[in-house]
């Protein structure tokens, strides 16, 4: 395992010859944002589609509580934070196909359920606070090498997923009857694209934290959407999106000396603006 | 049961569909004749579409929906075509018409791009429907008529056993309908698919239909559609105030308009 970190370490040294490549910690983090940004963002297209933005933001929250349940028990706030999402994302998946509420008031009501979950037991245990706030704000530069190859594992977990599965997500946010007759499977489909949503939100959340996880995702979505016409650019220009501003955020974090999460979501947001302009300057068809 | 003589492809026995306790459909029975086409009418909310969405699986329902297996089928359960009435596809939706047939027609993901096979197939289907110029048009930005052919094309390219069809002319102008309607019937009189079909048009109904099947969250009437299209049943399908009467610009047949209920 450490080799093979230090291996790719000393790749980034020849191949990126910047001052802010120099320390470990820089890579580390720039190496994490290089394999969740582009997952997510990746991601980002289908969950745009089947409008679950709103999922994602739930499953981010829940992760606070994940973290005070891991202080709690003594376990590794990390694990339990993945844990944890995955239970929400399964259990709200479940309710949403068994209930005649509408989507948004199942997440609404888990939510809050599991925020305030969070809050009673960080207000019964006092250290509890410090320990939220990496997870809050996220913290790349505090990546460990645990971390890294997770988040490694879950770059491939993704791409082979969406290899064999990208088709069928799409054709169900299409027409969920139509894609039934195609041989789409929607209930299998929906629970797994769930779980690895929640997997990547998880992940993410070391990168840009709790509050500004669901950029990630919709961001570079978004943008794709005002440029791309077709399904395979668009997720082309989501992913691009994604690494440019990782890489274009963490730099800028280097030299401006502002929280490097909330910087990456400022370069998408960027990105975002860009294509937006673009979009309205292009002529009409 | 009538017409024994005929195969059915499909027979709904005492179908009851509940939504939130109350009852959508109760008490079906109803079959499609094999390669006959089958009108659905109703006033809206009457549980067309659900009766589609049962069929299809869609939604959990009591009572029994049986395939049978006509020779012409070989073994195992029909194919089943569907149309629904319209996507709900925003604008923007990065999704072009030639993307829409690679995410059924082919294994590699779409966002590597279409393969030769798919390009083939989806530039034969919508010739067939007459829409070949839509191939690179965003599914999005597409008219209700457009729409229509290329979902047709998609649903025919699996040679179905049965084809379903909500309100395909919903939202089309008077002539584009005509248009489609016509085609759709040359199609279905070469394949023998049987094909049922949801419309609010009467006119359709009786050019095109061989059977009707009246639905009021009740069955009102089937049966042969010169026989089941009476007075007597369309006033107890939409009630008293329903008219049959004739557009001065249609070509002879009736048109039901449907007062108080739009």
């Amino acid at each position: 395992m450490e080799t093979i970190l230090s291996g790719v370490f000393a790749l980034m040294d020849r191949l990126l010859p910047f001052a802010f490549v120099e320390p470990a910690f820089m890579k580390r983090a720039l190496l994490a944002l290089l394999l969740t940004a582009p997952a997510a963002a990746a991601l980002g297209v289908p969950l745009v589609q089947h409008r679950m933005a709103f999922f994602s933001d739930a499953i981010g929250h829940s992760a606070f509580t994940g973290v005070a349940l891991g202080v709690l028990l003594g376990i590794s706030p990390s694990s339990t934070m993945v844990v944890f999402g995955v239970l929400v994302a399964v259990a709200i998946t479940l309710v949403k196909g068994r209930t005649e509420l509408s989507s948004d008031t199942v997440i609404g009501v888990f939510f809050s359920t599991v925020v305030a979950l969070g809050i009673a037991i960080i207000s019964r245990e006092k250290g509890l606070t410090r320990n939220l706030q990496a997870f809050l704000y996220g913290d790349p530069l505090a990546v460990t090498d645990a971390e890294l190859l997770w988040m490694a594992a879950l770059f491939l977990l993704v791409s082979a997923y969406l290899a064999f599965l990208y088709n069928r997500i799409l054709l169900l946010g299409i027409h969920e009857g139509f894609a039934r007759t195609k041989g789409v499977r929607g209930p299998a489909v929906e629970i797994s694209f769930a779980l690895v949503v929640a997997l990547v939100v998880t992940a993410a959340i070391h990168a840009v934290g709790i509050l500004l996880v669901t950029a990630l995702l919709v961001i570079p979505a978004a943008a794709a959407r005002n440029v791309a016409r077709g399904a395979a650019s668009a997720l082309w220009v989501s992913v691009g999106v994604a690494a440019l501003s990782g890489f274009a955020g963490i730099v800028a974090s280097w030299y401006l000396d502002t929280a490097t999460g909330a910087t990456v979501v400022l370069a998408a947001a960027a990105c975002f603006a860009v294509t937006a302009l673009y979009r309205v300057a292009r002529p009409r068809e | 049961m009538t017409g024994s003589d005929h195969l059915h492809t499909l027979e709904i026995r005492n179908l009851t569909v509940r939504k939130g306790g109350v009852e959508i459909l109760s008490g079906i029975d109803a079959h499609l004749r094999c390669g006959e086409v089958t009108a659905l009418v109703g006033p809206n909310g009457a549980g067309k579409t659900t009766l589609l969405l049962a069929i299809l699986g869609q939604v959990p329902y009591t009572g029994e929906i049986r395939f049978c297996r006509a020779a012409e089928h070989g073994r195992g359960a029909p194919r089943i075509g569907y149309v629904p009435q319209r996507l709900p596809l925003d604008p923007d939706a990065p999704i072009t018409v030639l993307d829409f047939f690679a995410l059924s027609a082919q294994r590699r993901p779409v966002f590597l791009g279409a393969s030769r096979r798919t390009r083939e197939i989806a530039r034969e289907s919508l010739e067939r429907a007459g829409v070949a110029h839509l191939l690179q048009s965003p599914l999005g930005r597409l008219s209700g008529g457009e729409l229509q052919r290329v979902l047709f094309a998609l649903a025919l390219r699996d040679a179905p056993d049965i084809l379903l069809l909500d309100e395909p002319i919903s939202g089309v102008d008077v002539a584009g309908g005509g248009q489609f309607c016509d085609f759709l019937s040359n199609v279905q009189r070469d394949s023998r698919f049987s094909l049922l079909l949801v419309s609010h048009d009467l006119s359709v109904v009786t050019r095109h239909a061989d059977q009707v099947i009246c639905l009021n969250r009740r069955l009102v009437c089937s049966g042969a559609t010169t026989e089941v299209l009476t007075p007597e049943n369309l006033a107890a399908m939409y009630g008293t105030d329903a008219h049959l009467f004739r557009h001065s610009h249609a070509d002879g047949h009736g048109h039901l308009h449907d007062d108080g209920k739009r």
